[in-house]
């Protein structure tokens, strides 16, 4: 008798546990297909979307690019699952990229309806796209093997090497800004067309709308001031020179009463390549270049927060800074209309090592 | 087949019973979404004001455990309150008791629901959890205890998890503030009833002290439960609020297992399925337990304790819990965000019967102690 039951209750917890059970729906890798990404673009309607995706990403056949226009996320799955056969599963979805036109008039509600799906993981790559996505994944996948693969792992690899190449947001992480009060958002942005899919810069949100972006020089600044604090390769071609292993250290300092907001910056970096005039042999040169350096970043990083408070955004979790142990939070909106006009100052600080075998 | 003997006693348990009993019973259901109602955080310091209150509580409670009526089990329990008044709370306990786990039951039910199995009907999950916890408690007390010891094992080490959520670029000191509550707009009372009525459960110790070794220092083995215990609140709070962040913790249904789901493994994509999985052994333990009390607690209030306890009474209490489950499932549970009905039922009970059973006991022993010394 106690064998019989132990017996029964393997094997019903071995059904509850592989999914062999009457009540979880079948994932047999023939009759599904594990999309790996779904672009997202305004429809030919207003308030029409229009949902493309790859298909099947996984098995050894031809792939098709599939696209509708739908009013939800959902109906796009739906559709999908209609005309072909097999069944879109999104438990490996790992990309969304979202149109700029979309962007703009916001995406939280689009991102609650990925992550309420509990298969999708919560690490899922946002991408912003300007340009025609559809011309460059029929174009590429003919060509290209794998190629949603190779785009995953391609964000994949940035995230995990932190090196301020390109911007990397995952779904969370989106989300966590858009509700926290003293930090907005920021998305990468690409260009893409027929033949190319180009690295623009780092989009900003507020408000859950993408506001605007840097371009790929500010986008330097950008990544030195922000989380990473790093940039592999930092190219300053006023000054014909190239950086590497550019590391940063940032204070930042709040000054309610004097309506200011100061940066001290730390940077320490290494010169990769130089094609000026200056000889830098010489200790006085590196000094001049270093003089120079100050200066180019000063500038470049007060043009970078004076965009930003055009914006009206607060991708630098400023004011977090504001926050102490016993008083009393500012609201958003002071928070904001205070960055918006705070005076800015910022003090930049450069440790060179030189260019040497 | 032999006897069907559910309350016998072969062996005294020891002080890892106790804490691991202590603790798990105080990481019930409630802590995995706690953090959501606490929010601010300056609710950390409310963990911790609770906590040095259950600390009094469990002191008065350990009193309990160690006067000699307790010590005797029903016989001591008769004598000091009288067959008469012992039956009618017996007879309440029932509703306590099944409350409890019926909130158990269907509160996992819902999670796994909701994480692991979408398409399944909530029905199939909650016959199989009470059909797991039959199984058990039909091994009898003795061995559902030491299932007890399994359970610790299997979960304790599930806030282990938790860890990579306290480092940089997710964790930032200012996610912490404001520490000290500067304006009372956001309400916590409800969060910290919630802190009090989770960490009820040891009071349950009262029903088992047969089981238990007697010639214990019971106070220091809660004190270390319940230091374990705040101690994991306060983690799994930090966590969350690292990890959301203090607004959007608030729109988060299930923030402890939620958090979970951003763990990376190279092995596993899903590590929050088999950290579900594994919570079962938990649950089902406690269940079993309550099963077992229940069983009692019908005995007692029908006068029939002293017959022998036979296998059709017990399936028959099993089958009128998993109706009971069936119909509270069906009228007064709603999945959702909010704290539906039946949880706030629970949340009143296990606050009411963690505050008054502990020292109203203490007070009934101390009359009749005076009474009979005089």
């Amino acid at each position: 008798m106690r064998a019989f039951t132990s017996f029964m209750l393997l094997l019903s917890s071995m059904c509850l546990l592989t999914g062999c059970s009457p009540f979880a729906s079948d994932n047999t890798v023939e009759e599904i297909a594990p999309v790996t990404f779904l672009s997202v673009e305004a429809g030919g309607e207003k308030g029409k979307l229009k949902v493309s995706t790859l298909v099947p990403p996984v098995m050894k056949e031809d792939k098709q690019f599939f696209s509708t226009n739908v009013t939800l996320l959902e109906q796009g799955r739906r559709s999908f699952n209609l005309k072909y056969y097999r069944e879109i599963k999104l438990g490996q979805l790992r990309m969304l990229f979202i149109d700029e036109k979309v962007a703009r008039n916001g995406i939280v509600s689009l991102i609650d309806t990925i992550l309420t799906d509990p298969e999708v993981s919560p690490r899922l790559y946002l991408v912003v796209f300007k340009g025609d996505f559809e011309a460059f994944i029929k174009n590429r996948m003919q060509q290209q093997k794998d190629l949603d693969y190779y785009l995953y792992r391609m964000f994949k690899h940035y995230e995990k090497g932190k090196q301020g190449e390109i911007t990397v947001t995952n779904i969370h992480e989106f989300m966590e800004k858009v509700y926290s009060p003293y930090s907005d958002p920021y998305i990468p942005v690409f260009r893409v067309d027929k033949d190319n899919f180009r690295y623009e810069g780092t989009g900003f949100f507020g408000n859950g709308k993408l506001k605007g972006g840097t371009d790929k020089n500010q986008d330097q600044f950008f990544q030195l001031l922000n989380n990473y604090h790093f940039l592999k390769n930092m190219i300053i071609t006023p000054l014909d020179v190239s950086l590497g292993e550019v590391r940063s250290r940032v204070t930042t300092h709040v000054n309610l009463n004097d309506h200011t907001v100061s940066f001290n910056i730390h940077y320490r970096g290494r010169i990769d390549e130089y094609r000026g005039t200056k000889d830098l042999d010489r200790q006085v040169s590196i000094y001049e270049l270093v003089d120079e350096l100050e200066g180019y970043m000063e500038e470049g990083t007060v043009s970078l927060l004076k965009k930003l408070q055009e914006l009206k955004v607060d991708p630098l979790e400023i004011g977090g800074q504001t926050m102490a142990p016993a008083s009393k939070p500012m609201s958003e909106e002071d928070w904001i209309k205070f960055w918006e006009s705070a005076k800015i100052k910022v003090d930049c600080h450069f440790e060179l090592e030189p260019l040497s075998i | 087949m032999g006897d069907f003997i559910l309350f016998d006693k072969t062996a005294q348990l020891g002080k890892g019973y106790i804490i691991a009993f202590a603790n798990r019973s105080q990481m019930l259901y409630f802590i995995l979404f706690l953090p959501k109602f606490l929010e601010m955080p300056y609710s950390l310091l409310g963990i911790l004001a609770i906590g040095i209150l259950s600390q009094i509580n469990l002191f008065i409670l350990s009193k309990c455990l160690s006067s000699k009526y307790t010590q005797q089990g029903y016989q001591g329990f008769a004598d000091l309150l009288g067959r008469r008044t012992l039956r009618i709370i017996a007879f309440a306990g029932i509703a306590f008791i099944f409350i409890k786990m019926s909130l158990i039951i269907l509160g996992y039910a819902e999670i796994v629901h909701q994480f692991i199995f979408p398409a399944m009907q909530l029905p199939w999950m909650i016959l199989f959890i009470i059909l797991l916890s039959t199984y058990i408690a039909s091994q009898g007390m003795e061995k559902t205890l030491r299932f007890g010891i399994i359970a610790f094992l299997c979960t304790f080490w599930i806030i282990l998890l938790y860890i990579p959520y306290f480092f940089p670029p997710g964790a930032e000191l200012h996610d912490l503030y404001p520490l000290i509550p500067t304006d009372w707009s956001h309400n916590p009372w409800k969060g910290i009833l919630m802190v009090w009525s989770s960490l009820s459960g040891p009071e349950y110790l009262l029903l088992l002290l047969p089981w238990l070794n007697s010639k214990q220092k019971m106070l220091r083995y809660l004190s270390i439960a319940n230091a374990i215990s705040i101690l994991q609140y306060l983690l799994l709070f930090l966590g969350c609020l690292f990890f959301f962040g203090s607004t959007y913790l608030g729109k988060i249904g299930f923030p402890v297992v939620n958090m979970i789901r951003y763990l990376q493994s190279p092995v596993f994509e899903r590590v929050e399925i088999i950290m579900i999985s594994l919570l079962m052994f938990h649950y089902v333990f406690f269940i079993s337990v309550l099963l077992l009390c229940l069983y009692g607690a019908i005995r007692i209030s029908a006068g029939t304790q002293d017959k022998e306890t036979t296998r059709k009474g017990f399936y028959a209490v099993c089958l009128l819990v998993l109706a009971g489950v069936f119909f509270i499932q069906s009228f007064y549970w709603r999945e959702g965000k909010e704290l539906n009905g039946w949880a706030n039922v629970q949340l009143w009970s296990g606050a009411f019967t963690y505050l008054l059973i502990p020292s109203l006991l203490l007070a009934a022993t101390k009359i009749k102690g005076r009474g009979s010394s005089l």
